[in-house]
């Protein structure tokens, strides 16, 4: 009997649905692999397994009885403990209070025992004590351990809950390769007392070194169930995409696609490092487009912020045009002919309860340096502007709220074109805007990089990226892993990149 | 086993485990500065007065810091003084003003804070409104609820009750054993588990919700311990002025704030130091005393304070931000 199923488990998110029908079983004594390409409802259903989200439908079974697992702190009582990718430690407390935490609560007494507290974090910081480094100490502020420290801590924190089910999603992410045989070796011991594992991760060798089965989930459904070791690298990535791997890019490509005519370097990148970049560098020519691709979250965004100057820390040479960014901050950036439009439009785009012309016109203002000016000069600019992403609007004076969203990110676009930038810098720009204004969107994308504009697009939908690249390069973990060019533009070669698996 | 099982000299800096001292710096400055612009201000006589007016703004300042660990922040800590202030004169009166009258009033005025506390932490943390509106707000109906008690300053407490505030035990004045049992309860506090979590919470609320805390419920204990050292906030008060008054806290609700963070602790939550917010009281005091002893005329006495307190707070972050590099 499994200790853990879930029967057409489902959520939505108003009209989107995050997960269709997600199917799964957990055995004792297995690291049970869940793998799925973006979107496809893997972390939704983790989630729900960890209590965060609850379930709109379905069944959960423990142990063969059904039961709700409404909060983080329901799962813990039920036995189940989670790795979070992007950890949930406290960076002001302690090493050993963090690995405590959740079971703080639980002991009796009034006051905190450290030796106590040392006493049980001990056994399970023991595996890692070779690889824990410089710095690591019981009583170190976590907010002062490295990357790769926090990431152990997190992972020791997570075996203290004492749990059943376990659920590791990236775990490795930031870890060293003796630090990951570390981890995999407490994995088997795991494995070898009876406890199951669910496992999520971005690296193919690793899923096959320690994964027993594996579940495949694609446009949120279970599809397939299977053991690790009568698959294949390919017949997951087939049945992940649905592709095969010779399946050549989506033939019913209308737009036409302009070959890169080798044009001059518009923006260079050199040994970028930033927070969540790891020595990244490309170039980009005027006339193209090229995507950023891979799982969610491995640096895609992190570089396109880096290169504008929101993070405060990097190193490496940018260039644009053939003159070396300046400054590290927007401002400096937009001065040398960068844009950014991000998907987050509430923190990043939209000047809330404006008008749409104040809101146009900012960026214009800006590299004009205009001191005073009049609402009627501004305004035939800015309705050319508007004009040319078809724009709806009813008067340049109405709240940029009264748009929708689709038509808000029209006026962002438009705010960079009234003084077209040479690089245009795309964070996920068609996030949560309606169809029409996405065709319209990348319609007007392709008209500027025909007329010379160099464009880096990261979206988080694969076959938008797919289909309105000229080239794709795949990230992992912070890394550019592989380009893709021409057929090779395929959710296949997609995810085979993504998961390090060529 | 080899395990870091260095003691924690070694792994935390002293700052980092004391976080009040930039704050007991600043205290030493401005004691100095009152020895010397008036040597008598360093008397023995005038430090007890100083406590004793200073007193209530301690517990005030060590209430507040509670909800500003779990990253929230009470600004009706300054009511909840005032309508447990009028609420035991009122009792006591009510009662006869005999010696069990007073006890009685007392432990149902701290009960009445606690009340307000768990309210607060209600309106905030179930109705997930705004801590800084919601609480301005409750800090206003408080406030309504106090002048419903007591319309009037006035209504003297039995002279039994501020005796015993102003007077001697063992031929030590009686507000110095207020102290040290202030003292004792930030030594326990910062001891028990619930500190722990409640730190964790400020520090990173969703992160202290996915490892399982009860966060919703450790935010309202927070606020209802607020709610707690503001009620006997209240009666340091009553030992002060022996009467009642329904707006007496209202001012001091925002001198709490700065207190807390003149002690070291930041406003974002995770982090601080309680002894530091009873530090950063004194230091107010000091600051108010330092002005009147140099003899700034009534007029500019405000913009002195102002002028002081500011300077101090900047020292202190100054100081924190040097060390913390």
């Amino acid at each position: 009997m499994p200790r853990l199923s879930l029967e057409g488990v489902s959520k939505r998110y108003g009209a989107t649905v995050a997960l269709r029908r997600g199917d799964l079983d957990l055995v004792p004594g297995e690291v049970h692999v869940l793998m799925g390409s973006n979107g496809s409802g893997k972390s939704t259903l983790s989630k729900i397994i960890a209590g965060s989200v609850n379930p709109d439908g379905g069944l959960i079974k423990y142990d063969g009885s059904a039961v709700t697992i409404p909060s983080p702190q329901a799962a813990r009582d039920l036995g189940i403990a989670v790795f979070y990718q992007e950890l949930s430690l406290a960076a002001h407390r302690s090493v050993v209070e963090n690995i405590c935490l959740s079971r703080l609560g639980k002991s009796r007494g009034v006051f905190r025992n450290r030796a106590e507290m040392a006493a049980m974090a001990e056994p399970f910081i023991a595996p890692f004590q070779s690889v824990l480094g410089d710095g690591f100490g019981l009583d170190v502020p976590v907010g002062r351990l490295r990357a790769d420290q926090r990431q152990l801590v997190e992972i020791i924190k997570t075996l203290a809950a004492n749990p059943d089910i376990l659920i590791f999603d990236e775990p490795t992410s930031a870890l060293d390769r003796a630090q990951v045989d570390c981890f995999m070796a407490v994995l088997r011991e795991l494995k070898a007392n009876g406890k199951s594992i669910i496992f999520i991760s971005h690296r193919m060798d690793e899923i096959f070194e320690v994964g027993d089965r594996v579940t495949i989930i694609r446009d949120g459904e279970t599809v397939s169930t299977s053991a690790l070791a009568d698959t294949t690298m390919e017949a997951i990535l087939r049945t992940m995409t649905g592709e095969e791997a010779s399946a050549a890019a989506t033939a019913d490509t209308a737009v036409a696609r302009v070959q890169s005519k080798g044009g001059p370097a518009k923006l260079k990148v050199a040994n970028l490092v930033a927070p969540g970049v790891d020595n990244v560098s490309f170039d980009l020519a005027a006339g193209e487009i090229v995507g950023f691709g891979g799982l969610h979250g491995q640096g895609q965004s992190a570089v396109l912020r880096a290169i504008f100057g929101v993070s405060q820390f990097r190193s490496g040479d940018i260039e644009v045009g053939t003159a070396k960014l300046r400054g590290k901050s927007p401002r400096a950036a937009i001065h040398d002919g960068l844009a950014y439009v991000s998907g987050d439009r509430a923190r990043d785009g939209v000047i809330e309860g404006r008008s749409i012309l104040e809101n146009t016109v900012p960026i214009y203002a800006l590299r004009k340096r205009l001191f005073i000016t009049s609402p009627r000069t501004l305004g035939e600019k800015a309705k050319a502007a508007l004009e040319k992403l078809q724009t709806k609007y009813q008067s340049l004076a109405h709240p940029i709220n009264s748009l929708s969203g689709g038509n808000q990110q029209k006026v962002i676009v438009s705010r960079w074109l009234m003084a077209p930038p040479q690089v245009m810098l795309l964070d996920d720009p068609s996030k949560g805007i309606d169809i029409a204004s996405k065709t319209e969107l990348f319609r007007v994308l392709r008209e500027l990089a025909s007329e010379g504009m160099a464009i880096l697009l990261y979206s988080s939908e694969d076959a938008e990226l797919l289909e309105h690249s000229d080239r794709v390069l795949v990230f992992n973990n912070g890394r550019i892993v592989r380009e893709l060019r021409g057929d090779e533009r395929t959710r296949y070669h997609l995810y085979q990149a993504a998961y390090e698996a060529a | 086993m080899t395990l870091p099982m260095q003691t924690s000299f070694t792994q935390r800096s002293i700052f980092e485990r004391f976080p009040f001292i930039p704050a007991l710096g600043i205290l030493a400055v401005l004691l100095i500065l009152n020895g010397l612009a008036e040597p008598n201000s360093l008397s023995f006589r005038a430090i007890t007065g100083l406590t004793k007016t200073y007193l209530a703004l301690m517990f005030l300042a060590v209430a507040q810091s509670f909800v500003v660990f779990s990253s929230d922040i009470d600004l009706s800590v300054g009511a909840i003084l005032s309508l447990v202030n009028v609420s035991v004169v009122v009792m006591i009166d009510q009662l006869g003003g005999g010696p069990a009258a007073v006890l009685f009033a007392c432990f149902a005025g701290i009960l009445v804070g606690v009340l307000c506390g768990i309210f607060n932490g209600i309106v905030v943390v179930a109705l997930r409104l705004q801590p800084i509106v919601a609480t301005f707000a409750t800090g206003i109906l408080f406030t309504g609820i106090a002048l419903w008690v007591l319309p009037v300053a006035g209504m003297p407490v039995p002279q039994s009750f501020w005796r015993t505030y102003g007077g001697r035990i063992l031929d030590i004045p009686f507000v110095f054993y207020v102290v040290a049992l202030l003292g004792l309860l930030i030594w326990l506090a910062v001891r028990t588990r619930f500190i722990i979590q409640l730190m964790a919470v400020g520090d990173n609320r969703l992160a202290a919700y996915q490892s399982g805390l009860p966060v919703t419920r450790i935010r309202i204990m927070a606020f209802a311990i607020c709610g707690l050292f503001s009620a006997v906030a209240a009666l340091c008060i009553i030992g002060d002025t022996a009467s009642g008054d329904p707006v007496v806290g209202n001012a001091m609700t925002l001198y709490s704030v700065a207190a807390v963070v003149l002690g070291g602790t930041a406003l974002s939550g995770g982090s601080g130091s309680m002894l530091g917010s009873a530090i950063g009281a004194l230091i107010i005091g000091l600051i108010n005393s330092f002005v009147f002893f140099v003899g700034v005329s009534s007029e500019w006495q405000n913009f002195a304070q102002g002028i002081a307190v500011l300077l101090a707070l900047m020292a202190g972050v100054l100081v924190t931000r040097r060390i913390s590099k």
